[in-house]
């Protein structure tokens, strides 16, 4: 494989051909870090465990593909050691919202200025599809159910993102797969941001999910813009709101939207920065 | 009572006399049982005897939760504050009632004032000069309490109008210049500096917390990193991070924070990150007694974890080698690219020794990272396999030498690969790098004469239970004994020691005998070999040891 730009190795990714991790990987490396003019060895990307996360091994800055679900606490290390490399942390749902939960709030709460990439798959996909924490909770009969392998989840979805504006994180947004300059946008945006920066990845299982999963988001989002009218799921009784990202409240509204219903791309909340 | 033992042992340590104070304490958050043992000697920083020459008690119910830990002897003298509660205690000969609460809220309004009392007593029995407390106040921030409490330490030494005590007075010391005072997790906190540690993370855990806020305040004055984390695993995860970038980085913990470290530190060994880790080891398994001393977590620190993950142990056995070899963990952590695990316990670490402080200023060689020199190279690799097994590591944010790290198995060049040749080559890089280790024979420290064929191998603060025994039995001369300061990988000055035995006795506080089953398992070990392995929590004694050690001379 022919090298696409300065930052790609010219190592295969392993993932199968559509998954939503060649969007990250094309958005980091022909965008990001070329539009932001980060030298190769600024930049400092850690992964966890999981499909996502063999993503460093593609890209030609330094890199650590670590441990399942603790990739933010050696993205922070780093980042306390050394303030002048760019951090970046990624990982799939299992990584940040289900072994490494608890490690997020206190990301959060620290404000360390790192960015973390969180590539939402919602399933295991590695392991061969079982449920994660985002598989979206499903009543009998609703429709189809996420994986067609394994009986459906039991438990509702943990709603990270939620929490985390819940926390005051100061920098939260979500973009999706299918729209690769948005998605760069927001990442630029995230390391631009002086704080902890988290962006949520909707993306496609193209192997454990039937494809009208990642259809429906993909139909049913929309876009975030700065002083316009947000749109809200056909359940809801409320009148739209002109998007405002300082306002924690709204931001709460925005992230508790269930994302089969109306998922909201863009910065939801941009609130205090860095303190260091 | 511990303030009672500080500052008698500050003030004596700042004429020169040396010792040191276990500390007990129970599982009280305040308040609660709690007592030192306190040695002063004119030469050398003694283990406290068995029984001491004289008690101070305050309260007779809490020290019954400490009396098997302060047993008192038939020719102990008392000092105590009310008379025990029916027949529950045996009094010595020699037992005074003191009332100290009562006269120090005469004279102060609070009883809190009691151990000031007590100090000036010890003082006057001691012959302590007169001048000393307030010279030495002076110097010492903690001794200024003294100061303030004038009156009490004056009422003090005047407490006893008879005074029976001559053949309490302390010898003048050999060297009346002042000794330090410090414990184990402090000389660490020290050492850890010396060597040029940038970065800490860990959590609070008993008996390893005073690690922590030594460092917090040592790195804030220097401008390093600090941070409590949000758990154990978060901590190493947090040093390995810092660790990329070339920061010297270090955790501290005991038993269980130890127990979810251990996937971090398989990778650390796998991806070849330097950091050190202190474990101050504490009575196992699960919460066990956090504030009692054991020496169980051997088999964790050498084996612990998944998938053949070479470490180092090193384990220090007296507060002087808590400084040493922290020093040497971070140089062989850095130079070997490997998690150290520095092996201290609850004894090493929360008992302060007042003793002469030129190990301070010692030189201690630092060995350094191997970084790429040179040009920068397209052609890096991380993991090249070298003569000596190490390869040049860049930190990250160095120009030009751009790798990606993985905990996959990988290739020379970091990259994952499932070849099982590769699995294996890099399994022996990782192994064998550390080989040269094994000859460093100055890290097996033995005592005793090289002719004898009887042998004792001992690690950490037992050992010096060991050693004192060995000495009071005067059997130096038929018994030798070796203490390892490097554990793994088994130092090759061990295997010698044991090859020149007949005899051989292992001595640990565990109840498995993990020590003696890890040489075991290494060394053919002479057919007379015995083991002397019981739980912890009670330190070891000289009359206990002396029956297997007797036994072993005979």
């Amino acid at each position: 494989m022919s090298k696409e730009s300065d930052y790609r190795t010219e190592v295969t990714p392993v993932w199968c051909p559509g998954c939503g991790g060649f969007a990250l990987l094309n958005a980091l490396t022909s965008r990001v870090l070329p539009n932001l003019g980060i030298p190769r060895h600024q930049a400092l990307i850690v992964s966890g465990i999981g499909c996502s996360s063999r993503i460093p091994a593609y890209i030609d800055t330094y890199g650590f593909n670590s441990l399942h679900g603790r990739a933010v606490l050696i993205a922070q290390g780093a980042k306390l050691a050394s303030p002048d490399l760019t951090v970046v942390a990624i990982g799939g749902d299992g990584d940040f919202f289900s072994i490494g939960a608890g490690h997020l709030p206190h990301a959060v709460r620290r404000n360390v200025n790192i960015t973390c990439i969180m590539v939402n798959n919602f399933v295991y996909a590695l392991t061969k599809g079982q449920t994660s924490p985002t598989t979206p909770f499903l009543q009998r009969g609703e429709g189809p159910f996420l994986s067609l392998q394994f009986y459906p989840p039991v438990d509702p979805v943990l709603d990270m993102v939620s929490y985390s504006v819940s926390t005051g994180a100061s920098f939260i947004a979500q973009g999706i797969a299918s729209d690769v300059p948005h998605l760069s946008w927001l990442i630029e945006e995230a390391i631009k941001h002086k704080g902890f920066s988290f962006v949520n990845v909707l993306t496609p299982c193209v192997t454990f999910e039937p494809p009208q999963f990642f259809k429906t988001i993909r139909e049913k989002a929309s876009y975030l813009k700065e002083g316009e009218p947000v749109e809200l799921p056909d359940s809801s009784g409320e009148q739209p709101w002109l998007h405002d990202s300082s306002n924690i409240t709204l931001a709460l509204k925005l992230a508790q939207t269930p994302v089969l219903e109306k998922p909201h791309l863009g910065i939801i909340f941009q609130g205090r920065p860095d303190l260091l | 009572m511990v303030v009672l033992g500080s500052l008698l042992q500050r003030l004596a340590a700042s004429q020169g006399y040396s010792g040191q104070m276990p500390r007990y304490y129970g599982p009280q958050i305040r308040g609660g049982a709690s007592g030192v043992k306190l040695s002063l000697d004119t030469t050398r920083a003694s283990v406290p005897a068995d029984t001491p020459d004289i008690t101070v008690c305050f309260n007779w119910e809490k020290y019954a939760e400490l009396e098997q830990e302060l047993p008192l002897g038939i020719n102990t003298v008392l000092f105590y504050d009310k008379a025990p509660p029916g027949e529950s205690i045996a009094l010595p000969e020699k037992s005074f009632q003191v009332g100290f609460s009562g006269i120090s809220k005469d004279l102060t309004g609070a009883t809190t004032a009691k151990n000031i009392l007590a100090l000036g007593l010890l003082e006057r029995i001691l012959a302590l000069p007169e001048s000393l407390s307030k010279g030495a106040t002076v110097h010492d921030d903690a001794l200024a309490l003294l100061e303030r409490n004038g009156l009490a330490l004056n009422a003090g030494k005047r407490l006893l109008l008879e005074f029976p005590f001559a053949e309490l007075k302390l010898s003048p010391p050999r060297d009346a210049s002042p000794r330090a005072v410090r414990h184990g997790n402090a000389a660490i906190a020290q050492g850890a500096i010396r060597a040029g540690c940038r970065a800490f993370f860990g959590y609070p855990i008993t008996p390893a917390s005073e690690i922590m806020q030594e460092m917090q305040e040592h790195l804030n004055q220097r401008n390093g990193v600090f941070l409590q984390a949000e758990d154990e695993i978060a901590a190493l995860g947090l040093a390995l991070g810092a660790s990329l970038t070339g920061a010297k980085s270090m955790t501290a913990t005991t038993g269980p924070g130890l127990d979810l470290m251990t996937e971090m530190m398989g990778l650390a060994s796998g991806a070849e990150i330097p950091v050190v880790i202190v474990d101050v080891q504490r009575c196992g398994p699960a919460t066990g007694i956090p504030s009692k001393s054991e020496q169980s977590d051997l088999n964790h620190v050498i084996y612990g974890g998944h998938g053949d993950a070479p470490r180092v142990v090193i384990a220090p056995y007296n507060m002087e080698g808590c400084y040493r070899l922290i020093i040497e963990s971070f140089s062989i952590s850095e130079y070997y690219q490997t998690p150290v695990i520095l092996l201290s316990d609850q004894r090493l670490g929360q008992t302060t020794v007042a003793t002469g402080s030129d190990f301070l200023t010692e030189d201690y060689a630092v060995a350094r990272r191997k970084r790429p020199g040179g040009e920068s190279r397209e052609e890096y690799r991380r993991y090249e396999l070298t003569e000596d097994y190490i390869s040049p590591m860049a930190f990250a944010g160095d120009e030009g030498f751009v790798y990606q790290a993985t905990g996959l198995s990988h290739n020379e060049k970091g990259r994952p690969s499932f070849d099982f040749a590769t699995q294996q080559r890099m399994h022996e890089k990782r192994w064998q790098k550390l080989a040269p280790l094994r000859d460093r024979d100055e890290l097996v420290k033995v005592f005793g004469r090289e002719e004898s064929r009887k042998g004792i191998v001992a690690f950490g603060s037992s050992a010096q239970f060991v050693l004192e025994t060995v000495r009071d039995l005067g059997l130096q001369d038929e018994v030798k004994v070796c203490i390892p300061e490097l554990i793994q990988p088994l130092p090759r000055g061990l295997i010698g020691f044991v090859d020149s035995l007949e005899k051989l006795l292992v001595i640990e506080m565990n109840y498995s005998g993990q020590l003696y089953h890890y040489l075991r398992s290494q060394i053919d070990l002479p057919s007379d070999t015995k083991s002397y392995a019981r739980a912890g929590g009670l330190a070891f004694s000289a009359t206990e040891l002396s029956g297997p050690i007797r036994e072993l001379a005979r």
